[in-house]
C-alpha cells in the first residue's frame, strides 16, 4: 500500500507533463487529420486556383472561366500581393493570368499565351492536367473554322467524356482516414507519456538514498517490484483509456463502435503494453529527470518520425522504414494503417493486423527480458 | 575583470550536460529526424511506371486509337505503365491480389477501369485512358468537320484521318509558367533553427538567475564580490550568447551542407539573422530572469512554451502559417519564431530583401525591448540585508 500510494503521488505530482502530452495529442493530433496537404488521392477536391483575367468575359475567354470554376476552387476577389505567399505555402496551387485580348487572338488563331505560376504537390499537379487538357483541346479545335460558340461547344462536350471507374473496394475505407492519424499520432503521446513518467517513478525508487532505505524497510524488495510494475501497467492502462476516450470525441466515435474501432483500441492498448517496457528498460539504463527527459524525447521523436506516425509511411524513404522494422513503432502504425484499409473484418482480413500486434508484443517481451538483465548485472555490482 | 567573470560564465554553461543537450544537441537530432522523415514530401519529380492490365478481348481489338495510345503510354523509359495484356479473368485475379493497380476493358466500345481502392496511381490511370477517350473524340470530330467540307473530300478519307491525328498530337498548351520550383518542407527546418534560437533563452537565463541575489545563493556570493553588477551581467550574457550563436551557426552549417535545406545564396545575411535570432533569445532569456520570481526549472518551462506556440504559428508540425497568417496575421510579426522563419523564408524564396531587412528589424526591435525592460528591472537594486 505504501508503494502504491508513493507511486500514485509521484504519478500526480507530474500531471502537468500527463496534461502537456495529452494536449499535445489533441492539438496537433487535429491539426494532423485535418490537414489535406499530404493526400494523394487528388481527385476527391477541386485543386484551390486563382484567376487573373484581363479580357473581357466573352467566347473563348468566357469558356475558359466557365470551365475553371467548374473543375477548380477559383478564390474570388483574389488579392494579387498574397499569391505569392499563398503558392508557396499552397493555399492556392496555381495563379492564372488571362492576358488582355485573349479571345480575340485565339480566334484569329494566334495562341495566345497564359501565365501561370503553381506550387508543387499532387494538387498542383492536378490543376497543371486540367488547365492543359482544356488548352490542348482548344488547340486542336481551332484548326476548324468554327465560330467562338461552336468551338465552346465542341470543347465542353469532349471535355465532359468521363470513364466509368468501377471499385472492388465494398467499404470507402476514406472515412477512416482520420481514425488512423489519430490513432497513429498517438505513438508519440503514449511513448512520451508512459516513459516519462514511469521514468520518474523508478528514478525516484533507485535513487541511492530511496533505495537503501526501501531495502532495510520491511516490505521485500521483490514484492515492491512486483507493486510498481502492477501500478505502472495500471497507470498506462490508465493512459490508454483517456486517449481512446479523446479519440472517440475527436474521430467520430459511432463510426468506430464496432469491430474496427475495438481493432484500433487493442493495437493502442498492445502498444501502450510495449511501452510500459521500454520505460521498465529504460529506467534500468539512465537515471535524474534531465536524463530521463533527454532519452524520452529521443526514442519517442526518433520512433514517431522513423515509423510513420507524423509523415505517412509511404512518403519515407526505402531505407529509413528498412530501418523501422527494429522498432515496435513501426508494425504499431502499420496495424493502424492496415485497419483503417480493411474490406471486411473476418479473420483472413484481420491476420495481418494480429501479426503485427504480436509482433510489438514481441517487442514487450525482449524489452523486459532485457531490462531483467540489466537488472541483475546492476545487483551483482 | 569582464574576461575573468566571462571565462567561468562559459566554462559553467559548457558543463551544464542538460541545457547543451536542449540547446545545442537536440536540434541537431531533430534536424536528421525532419530529413529522413521529409525528404521524400515534396519529390514529385520521381515518377516510377506502375503495373496494370489491359483486357485483349474484341472489343480491345476494335478500339484501335486507344490501343496504339496505350501502348505508346507503354514504352519506353518515360513510360506511365507497365502494362500487361491479359484475359478478364486473369486482370481480375491479378487485382485481387494486388499485382496491378487497376485494369482497362473495352465494354460498348468505352474504355472501362476496374480498380481496387483508391489512390494516385489510379487516378493516373482514370486520367491517362479519359485523355485518350477525348483525344479520339477530338480526332472524330476534325475528321467529320473535313470531310464534311467537301465531297471530294472523302476520296482522301485515309489522309484526313491521319492529319486530324497529327494536329491533335501537336496540340500543345501555349502556357508560360513562371513559377520558380519550391520546397515548403524548408520551413520545418527554419521553425527548428527558430526553435534552436529561442531555446537559448534557457541559457542565458541560467546565468543571470546565478548572478543575481535575489535568484540564487551563488548571486549573493556574487553581489558581494567588489565586481559591477553591470560587469557580471554582460559577461554571463556575452558566454551565453556566444554558445548559443555557435550552436545556431552550426546547426545551420549541418542543415546546409550535411542535409542540403536550401537558404538561398547570402551567406553573411544567413549569419547575420542567426546573429539577430539568438539576440532576441538571450535577451528574452534575460528578462524572464529579472522578471519572474520563481525558480529556473519553471522559466524553462515558460521558454518552451513560448517557443513552441511560436513554432506551432510559424509552420512547424505541418506547415500551417500560411492558415495561421490568415487568421491572425499580426501573430508571426511579434513572435521572434515567427521573425526568424520569415526572414530564413525571405531570404530563400524573395528575390527583394525588403521583406528579410523587416524581419531582422524586427529581432532587433525586440531585442532591445527586452534589454531595455531588464534595465529597468536591474536597475537600483540595491539590499540591506540579503
Amino acid at each position: 500500500m505504501t508503494v502504491s500510494k508513493a507511486f500514485w503521488k509521484i504519478v500526480l505530482k507530474n500531471i502537468g507533463t500527463i496534461i502537456t502530452y495529452t494536449i499535445i495529442l489533441v492539438s496537433f493530433g487535429t491539426i494532423n487529420m485535418s490537414s489535406g496537404s499530404m493526400t494523394t488521392q487528388f481527385e476527391a477536391v477541386k485543386p484551390k486556383i486563382a484567376v487573373f483575367n484581363h479580357d473581357e468575359e466573352v467566347g473563348m475567354t468566357q469558356n475558359l472561366l466557365e470551365y475553371l470554376d467548374k473543375n477548380a476552387e477559383v478564390q474570388q476577389d483574389y488579392a494579387e500581393e498574397s499569391v505569392k505567399d499563398d503558392l508557396f505555402y499552397e493555399s492556392i496551387v496555381m495563379a492564372i493570368d488571362i492576358p488582355e485580348g485573349y479571345n480575340t487572338d485565339f480566334l484569329a488563331g494566334k495562341k495566345p499565351e497564359l501565365h501561370t505560376r503553381t506550387s508543387s504537390g499532387y494538387a498542383a499537379e492536378l490543376a497543371k492536367v486540367m488547365l492543359n487538357r482544356y488548352l490542348t483541346t482548344a488547340q486542336s479545335y481551332a484548326t476548324l473554322d468554327l465560330s467562338a460558340d461552336e468551338m465552346a461547344e465542341k470543347i465542353n462536350a469532349t471535355l465532359n467524356q468521363k470513364v466509368q471507374v468501377e471499385t472492388l473496394a465494398k467499404v470507402d475505407t476514406t472515412q477512416f482516414s482520420k481514425a488512423t492519424r489519430y490513432f497513429s499520432f498517438a505513438n508519440y503521446a503514449i511513448l512520451a507519456c508512459v516513459i516519462t513518467i514511469i521514468c520518474l517513478i523508478m528514478s525516484s525508487f533507485n535513487r541511492r538514498e530511496i533505495r537503501r532505505r526501501n531495502l532495510v524497510g520491511s516490505v521485500e524488495l521483490s514484492k515492491m517490484n512486483r507493486v510498481l510494475l502492477r501500478n505502472s501497467c495500471l497507470y498506462s492502462f490508465g493512459v490508454w483509456a483517456l486517449y481512446i476516450i479523446i479519440g472517440y470525441f475527436l474521430v467520430g466515435g459511432p463510426d468506430l463502435m464496432n469491430l474496427r474501432g475495438a481493432l484500433y483500441a487493442a493495437n493502442s492498448l498492445v502498444f501502450c503494453i510495449c511501452a510500459t517496457t521500454i520505460a521498465y528498460l529504460i529506467s534500468q539504463l539512465v537515471h535524474g529527470n534531465n536524463a530521463v527527459n533527454a532519452v524520452m524525447n529521443i526514442v519517442a521523436l526518433g520512433s514517431s518520425f522513423l515509423c510513420g506516425c507524423f509523415v505517412p509511411a509511404e512518403y519515407l524513404p526505402d531505407f529509413v522504414l528498412t530501418f523501422a522494422h527494429i522498432l515496435p513503432s513501426y508494425y504499431y502504425v502499420a496495424a493502424n494503417d492496415t485497419i483503417g484499409g480493411l474490406q471486411g473484418l473476418e479473420f483472413g482480413d484481420v491476420r495481418p493486423v494480429l501479426i503485427d500486434m504480436a509482433a510489438v508484443a514481441g517487442f514487450a517481451v525482449i524489452f523486459v527480458i532485457a531490462a531483467n538483465v540489466v537488472a541483475k548485472v546492476k545487483q551483482r555490482e | 575583470m569582464f574576461w575573468h567573470s566571462f571565462k567561468y560564465a562559459f566554462s559553467t554553461l559548457i558543463k551544464n550536460r542538460a541545457l547543451m543537450f536542449w540547446t545545442l544537441i537536440f536540434p541537431f537530432a531533430l534536424a536528421l529526424m525532419f530529413n529522413l522523415a521529409f525528404m521524400r514530401l515534396h519529390d514529385y519529380d520521381v515518377f516510377e511506371p506502375f503495373e496494370v492490365a489491359v483486357v485483349n478481348d474484341a472489343g480491345y481489338d476494335k478500339a484501335e486509337i486507344f490501343k496504339e495510345a496505350f501502348k505508346a503510354l507503354s514504352e519506353g523509359d518515360e513510360r506511365l505503365f507497365n502494362t500487361q495484356y491479359v484475359s478478364k479473368e486473369r486482370a481480375s485475379e491479378l487485382l485481387e491480389n494486388e499485382e496491378i493497380e487497376g485494369f482497362v476493358y473495352i465494354a460498348d466500345d468505352e474504355p472501362h477501369i476496374q480498380v481496387k481502392k483508391n489512390g494516385s496511381n489510379q487516378t493516373v490511370l482514370a486520367t491517362a485512358v479519359e485523355q485518350i477517350m477525348q483525344s479520339s473524340q477530338i480526332i472524330e470530330d476534325i475528321a467529320t468537320q473535313k470531310l464534311s467540307e467537301s465531297p471530294m473530300a472523302y476520296l482522301n478519307a485515309e489522309q484526313i484521318y491521319q492529319n486530324a491525328v497529327a494536329t491533335v498530337a501537336e496540340a500543345e498548351p501555349n502556357v508560360k509558367d513562371d513559377s520558380r520550383v519550391m520546397n515548403m518542407v524548408v520551413i520545418e527546418f527554419y521553425t527548428l533553427i527558430a526553435m534552436s534560437c529561442m531555446q537559448g533563452a534557457m541559457l542565458s537565463s541560467e546565468m543571470i538567475d546565478r548572478a543575481l541575489p535575489k535568484n540564487s545563493h551563488r548571486g549573493k556570493r556574487i553581489a558581494v564580490a567588489p565586481t559591477r553588477k553591470s560587469v557580471v551581467v554582460a559577461s554571463n550574457l556575452l558566454a551565453s550568447y556566444s554558445i548559443l550563436l555557435v550552436g545556431v551557426l552550426a546547426l545551420i552549417a549541418f542543415m546546409r551542407f550535411v542535409l542540403g535545406v536550401e537558404f538561398g545564396a547570402n551567406l553573411g545575411l544567413i549569419c547575420a539573422h542567426a546573429a539577430a535570432g539568438s539576440l532576441a533569445a538571450t535577451m528574452l532569456g534575460m528578462f524572464l530572469s529579472i522578471a519572474l520570481k520563481t525558480n529556473s526549472g519553471a522559466k524553462n518551462i515558460i521558454v518552451i512554451i513560448i517557443t513552441m506556440v511560436g513554432c506551432l504559428f510559424a509552420g512547424m508540425f505541418g506547415g500551417q502559417k500560411g492558415w495561421f497568417d490568415s487568421m491572425m496575421p499580426f501573430i508571426n510579426k511579434i513572435s521572434p519564431v515567427g521573425l526568424i522563419t520569415d526572414g530564413y523564408y525571405a531570404l530563400y524564396y524573395y528575390e527583394d530583401l525588403g521583406r528579410y531587412w523587416m524581419n531582422l528589424g524586427g529581432l532587433l526591435i525586440i531585442s532591445a525591448v527586452f534589454l531595455i525592460l531588464s534595465i529597468r528591472g536591474l536597475r537600483r537594486q540595491r539590499y540591506d540585508s540579503i
